[in-house]
């Protein structure tokens, strides 16, 4: 048995809860202490975290770290989401905070924070794998903005950040100052406005008949953890216009639950009109849920069913389809990447992770051209940087921006690429996913999937790859030349093309 | 039904009043000539002391809100003063009534029991004389401060609730004519017992005297230039409701220390005068304390009958006392298994004072030792003197487990006492909590988390009555040990939450005031009406201290009216009516007073035959429902059902203790001519634990409420 503590650092409460965690029984909540303070007021407003707020958290933090110990706990992570991520003055207050409490806090990029979101989510197997067989769309709300995740069958297509999270929206309005009934007029065109765009690039041809609400207290406030249409609508009408101690006291939740569940409801509304949503499930789960789950994971507590590396795949081929690129293409490219990549694993120490990221930017490799042909590459940086690969940290993300920046214009040196975060480390994973991706694209140079099958041989220091193809190979060779002298410099293995006759 | 309107005010009783019913029913106990001598003192003195804190509080509160000019109606239609007025007037009754049973009722009783209690100075022997003169020189000089008022020194304050003699001196030199008198004072010291023995007499007859007629005798020795005119002791009650404004309060600590010491110089609400007092006296003493006439009571004998609590404690007379009552042994616990062994065999319902307190102290004392257990957590409202608890919790907090305490500040007239053990477990390195601001704490719930092989688990206990091992032997007071995770959970969140953090996002079975727990008994109530509308079989059977929130007992009458049979067992104050007719027909009330003070709340519900029984620190009164952090906890397990609906059945069985509710307000007891078993509860209770002590077997099983030796159900006589 293990206890963890998982301490989450959000825009509008701090929780610690302590899970245990044994191979029988699972993860089980043992405690949930929640302190209920607004850090995203201060950031959303004044774009930093002020002293008083610091002070307030580092007492509530040293109270959590008096009580995690009081159970022995044998880990913990403290985590802290979009507040802290968009704070000017994160350095200094993190700082403190270590100063204070000698804790160190993890700020989560969006994306991670979402996957460990939705983690939390597939840990509850039996009703998510139900779930999810129908369109299922994720909605997790935090105090700065909300994600939204669809399904397709049971696979993560697509995830899409909005910055319409509850807190922020509540003060937007507070600052308008206008009655309940203008209240709600004024926040539905705000929200619908932006749902209008996310209908068209992602609702069109889908059919979401569940939605998933994660990340906010609906569930705490109707008493249960599934709606269906029409409750939720009653639902709604019902406390919309209702004063905050009225509709505290008929929820019986704390008022100050009821400032912020006022947008999301206004949110899933909206939601509910943009897609021909049945049922709603609000399985009260939070980030601690998903950090639980995390480290049960990681330190192999658990057997886990579903494979969220599938996820992430499945979310890059909708986002490369959606920019256009050769499925037919990828599919070589992938194959061939693949089959290097394993023959070269062992000497090269490349882990998991690596041909998950590599895998992603194969499929992500073409995405530039639809932006422009001649500086693809650079577009392709931009529009990935710019992408929401939930399960992707913000260095994963960079890294594939490279490696397919990198497949159509020469590597450039460490000190002139990507940002403040890319580490040595990084730059040489960039270096050699990108010899690999080079190589594999110049196999496919026709786009015409000329050859049928290939096979990797590894012999020494030379990788001979086979195609097997009777069509005229000359421009894959004249291409792959080029790029095997790069392959070459980066692992000291020169690549050898052969092909062979299949008649 | 058609529409009725329940909330008349001519449906309701006035708070006050009936609670100056439930005094008359303790006196009640004190005039019972069948009651053992010595137990009727100590009714007499209940009464008394009851008194003095009705007027500190309740009719303080009435009077600020006279001054407040508020004019809003309680809910049988009273304004403040109107309440004040009757109130005067009844506990001028009473008092009447307490000492013409002293004076005419124990006092000659107590003379034929060979004690002799001599009311006058004037009636000593010389001998005696020279033995209470002896005995002021010796020890009560010393310590006396006599106090004079002239025109250079102001009238002195005279604390709270102290005995005191006034006197009017004169100058012993005055040679003119017109010779004035001035106002002296001196406090009787509290320091020295109140009741001074004198030697026995031939007979062995034993004779007290008591302190402030000494005083009086020699009150010449303190004023010796001066002639005495005349002396007599007086007693002022203030107003002592402590009124915190939270919102402003920094540190509720010092808010309450400093609140303490101004509880002695609250507005004089009551003046007790001996009746024979001289006018020019009294009339310095109303101008000097601002009172009407209407709160002076001229008092038939000594002021402040709480003494006679001491006189209880006399040695000697044993066979004029109720024969002391050993709580017995817990049958679940008689083994050597340890206490978390034998609560993970299956809850265990404690009732006390039948059964002793020990699990309860056991149950923090072996979590300090046990190497297992990671965490205590306890609220803690009124403590002992000694507490065994606080010790064994500071011992915990020393062998490294982590221990929090809420030590609830604002019980009343017990601040200062928990202020002391509040900085004694910080010292100790336990984690103090002082409350929620604006509630009270008035739950009982002890926590202990240990950490088992297979994973944590919580034991949990939960009771009716606070943590406090004295009061446990006279208070009967329910208890309830368990390990169910359910409740295991909803504990960990009951601490979170009066540690300041957020209420949990829902409870499995906790049922917690002030946010959930109005909203579930009306439910509760209104399911049974719901049943009784459908021509179901429909019950509720109800014990606590009070009823007096109006909501609760609307939704009692619209019950009774829909024809649910509700019985209800209210020691204390009870603002229902019984029979009004379409309304509260199905309704009775029984109010039990006895040797123990009945302190439980159960709560049950027929439902259909899905029978639910509840326990929990509330009553049916505003202020529990409102104002304070409540828990009222179902039973789950069908024996301790069962164990827990006997105690209701046995006290709605009592013919001898209890006193039946009447249509007009009053209380009468049950007329035992032709009642062919007579049962005392309490005394039956005794006796099934001492049983069920000597042969640990299910208490359940051994009787279906036939009291098969019928010994200590006849009469006393």
């Amino acid at each position: 048995m293990k206890l963890f503590a998982a301490i989450d650092i959000g825009s509008y409460e701090v929780e610690m809860k302590i899970f245990q965690i044994t191979s029988g029984k699972g993860i089980k909540e043992i405690d949930c202490v929640c302190h209920r303070m607004e850090l995203g007021k201060d950031v959303y407003r004044d774009g930093r975290i002020g002293v008083e707020m610091t002070d307030e958290l580092c007492r509530v933090l040293n109270d959590f770290v008096r009580i995690m110990k009081g159970y022995r706990v044998d880990d913990w992570r403290v985590c802290a989401t979009s507040a802290v991520r968009e704070a000017g003055n994160q350095l200094v207050f993190l700082d403190r905070v270590k100063r204070h409490t000698g804790l160190e806090v993890e700020v989560l990029s969006n994306a991670s924070q979402r996957f460990m979101d939705y983690k939390s989510i597939a840990s509850r197997e039996n009703e998510f794998n139900r779930i999810i067989q129908k369109g299922t769309a994720i909605v997790d709300v935090g105090g700065g903005s909300i994600q939204i995740s669809l399904f397709d069958k049971d696979r993560l297509v697509a995830s899409q950040n909005m910055k319409i999270g509850n807190l922020r929206l509540r003060e937007r309005m507070m600052n308008e100052g206008v009655s309940l009934k203008h209240y709600e007029t004024l926040l539905t065109e705000v929200v619908k406005n932006e749902f209008l765009s996310y209908k068209k690039l992602y609702l069109k041809d889908r059919v979401i008949s569940n939605l998933i609400v994660v990340g906010d207290h609906i569930g705490d406030a109707v008493h249960k953890n599934v709606m269906t249409r029409a409750d939720f609508l009653n639902f709604y009408d019902d406390m919309i216009y209702r004063s905050d101690e009225d509709a505290a006291g008929r929820c019986e939740v704390p008022e100050d639950v009821i400032s912020v569940l006022r947008p999301s409801l206004v949110v899933y509304r909206c939601f509910l009109e943009a897609a021909d949503v049945e049922n709603i499930w609000m399985p009260g789960l939070h980030l601690t849920d998903g950090m639980a789950y995390e480290y049960a994971q990681q330190n192999q507590l658990l057997k886990l069913v579903h494979d969220f590396d599938e996820d992430i795949l499945a979310a890059a081929r909708n986002a490369a389809k959606r920019y256009q690129c050769s499925k037919s293409h990828i599919k070589v490219c992938e194959d061939l990447a693949v089959g290097i990549f394993d023959k070269i694993k062992k000497s090269q120490g490349f882990d998991d992770r690596d041909r998950l990221l590599l895998r992603i930017a194969v499929i992500l490799h073409g995405c530039g051209k639809f932006i422009s042909l001649s500086n693809a590459g650079e577009s392709a940086y931009h529009i990935i940087m710019a992408m929401d690969i939930i399960g992707l940290s913000e260095e994963e993300k960079e890294i594939v921006a490279n490696v397919v920046k990198y497949n159509t214009v020469p590597l450039e040196g460490y000190d002139k690429i990507g940002s403040s975060r890319m580490t040595r480390e990084n730059y040489l994973t960039i270096a050699k996913l990108t010899a690999i991706l080079g190589v594999v694209n110049s196999l496919d140079r026709s786009h015409k999937q000329k050859s049928k099958e290939a096979k990797q041989i590894l012999h020494e220091n030379e990788l001979v790859i086979q195609l097997y193809s009777d069509e005229d190979l000359s421009l894959e060779k004249k291409e792959f030349a080029k790029k095997a002298e790069f392959f070459e410099e980066v692992f000291s293995i020169r690549p050898v093309l052969r092909q062979k006759k299949m008649m | 039904m058609g529409e009725m309107d329940l909330k008349k005010a001519e449906y309701y009783t006035n708070r006050e009043l009936s609670w100056l019913g439930f005094n008359n029913r303790i006196l009640g106990e004190a005039r019972d000539a069948s009651l053992p001598l010595f137990e009727r003192l100590k009714f007499l003195s209940i009464t008394a002391s009851n008194l003095d804190e009705f007027f500190m509080i309740r009719v303080a509160s009435l009077k600020d809100m006279v001054h407040a000019g508020y004019t809003k109606k309680d809910i049988s239609g009273m304004t403040a003063s109107e309440q004040l007025k009757k109130i005067l007037k009844e506990t001028h009754e009473l008092v009447d009534l307490q000492y013409s049973t002293y004076n005419r009722s124990l006092i000659p009783a107590l003379k034929k029991r060979g004690l002799k209690i001599i009311s006058e100075h004037e009636s000593l022997s010389e001998e005696q004389k020279k033995f209470v003169d002896a005995y002021f020189e010796e020890n009560v000089y010393p310590v006396l401060t006599p106090m004079a008022m002239d025109s250079s020194r102001p009238f002195p304050l005279i604390r709270n609730k102290t005995l005191n003699i006034g006197a009017l001196i004169c100058r012993k030199d005055g040679k003119e004519k017109h010779k004035t008198l001035d106002f002296a004072t001196v406090q009787v010291p509290s320091v020295l017992p109140r009741i001074v023995e004198l030697p026995e007499g031939k007979d062995g007859e034993k004779r007290v005297i008591l302190l402030e007629e000494i005083i009086e005798r020699n009150i010449g020795q303190l004023f010796l230039s001066y002639d005495v005119v005349c002396a007599h002791p007086y007693r002022v009650m203030r107003n002592a409701d402590l009124s915190i404004d939270e919102d402003e309060a920094e540190d509720l600590l010092k808010e309450i220390q400093k609140q303490l010491k101004k509880r002695q110089w609250g507005e004089v609400i009551r003046l007790e005068i001996e009746g024979k007092i001289d006018k020019r006296l009294l009339d310095i003493l109303k101008e000097e304390f601002a009172v009407k006439d209407s709160d002076v009571f001229e008092i038939g004998g000594p002021l402040d009958l709480t003494f006679l609590m001491k006189l209880y404690g006399m040695e000697g007379f044993e066979d004029c006392k109720v024969k002391k009552y050993i709580p017995q042994p817990v049958p679940a616990l008689m083994n050597d298994d340890s206490i978390f062994a034998n609560i993970r065999k299956g809850d265990i319902l404690l009732h006390h004072p039948y059964m002793t307190f020990d699990p309860v102290v056991d149950f923090v004392k072996q979590a300090a030792k046990d190497p297992n257990v990671l965490a205590i957590k306890q609220t803690l409202y009124r403590v002992s003197g000694n507490s065994p608890i606080i010790a064994a919790l500071a011992q915990a907090a020393e062998n490294g487990k982590q221990v929090s305490v809420l030590v609830e500040l604002k019980a009343r007239f017990d601040e200062e006492n928990n202020i002391i053990w509040a900085k004694k477990l910080e010292k100790a390195g336990c984690h103090v909590i002082y409350g929620l601001v604006g509630l009270k704490t008035h739950s009982k719930i002890t926590l202990v988390v240990r950490r088992e092989e297979d994973g944590i688990r919580r034991y949990v206990h939960l009771g009716t009555g606070n943590y406090n091992d004295s009061t446990a032997k006279l208070y009967t007071d329910c208890g309830l040990l368990t390990c169910a995770e359910p409740i295991g959970e909803d504990a960990t969140a009951v601490f979170n939450m009066l540690s300041g953090y957020s209420e949990p996002k829902h409870w499995n079975d906790l049922i917690v005031a002030p946010i959930w727990l109005r909203k579930r008994f009306l439910r509760l109530i209104e399911r049974e009406k719901n049943w009784a509308l459908a021509g179901k079989e429909a019950h509720i059977i109800a014990k606590m201290n009070s009823l007096c929130d109006r909501e609760i007992i609307e939704a009692l009458y619209a019950a009774s009216a829909a024809g649910v049979k509700i019985e209800l067992i209210i020691r204390g104050i009870c603002c229902l009516k019984v029979g009004i007719p379409h309304i509260s027909e199905n309704i009775s009330v029984r109010s039990i007073v006895g040797n123990f003070l009945e302190h439980a709340r159960i709560f049950y519900f027929y439902n259909d035959g899905a029978e639910e029984l509840y326990m929990g620190s509330a009553d049916w009164m505003p202020r529990n429902l409102d104002k304070r952090v409540e828990i009222v906890f179902p039973l789950k397990d069908e024996k301790i059902k069962q164990q827990a609906k006997h105690i209701l059945d046995i006290q709605l069985a009592d013919n001898l203790k209890a006193h039946i509710l009447q249509p007009d307000g009053s209380y009468e007891k049950i007329d035992k001519r032709g009642k062919k078993m007579l049962i005392c509860a309490q005394d039956y209770f005794c006796e099934e634990a001492v049983k069920n002590a000597k042969q640990p077997t299910d208490p359940v099983l051994d009787h279906v409420f036939i009291p098969a030796e019928a010994g200590i159900f006849s009469d006393r006589d």
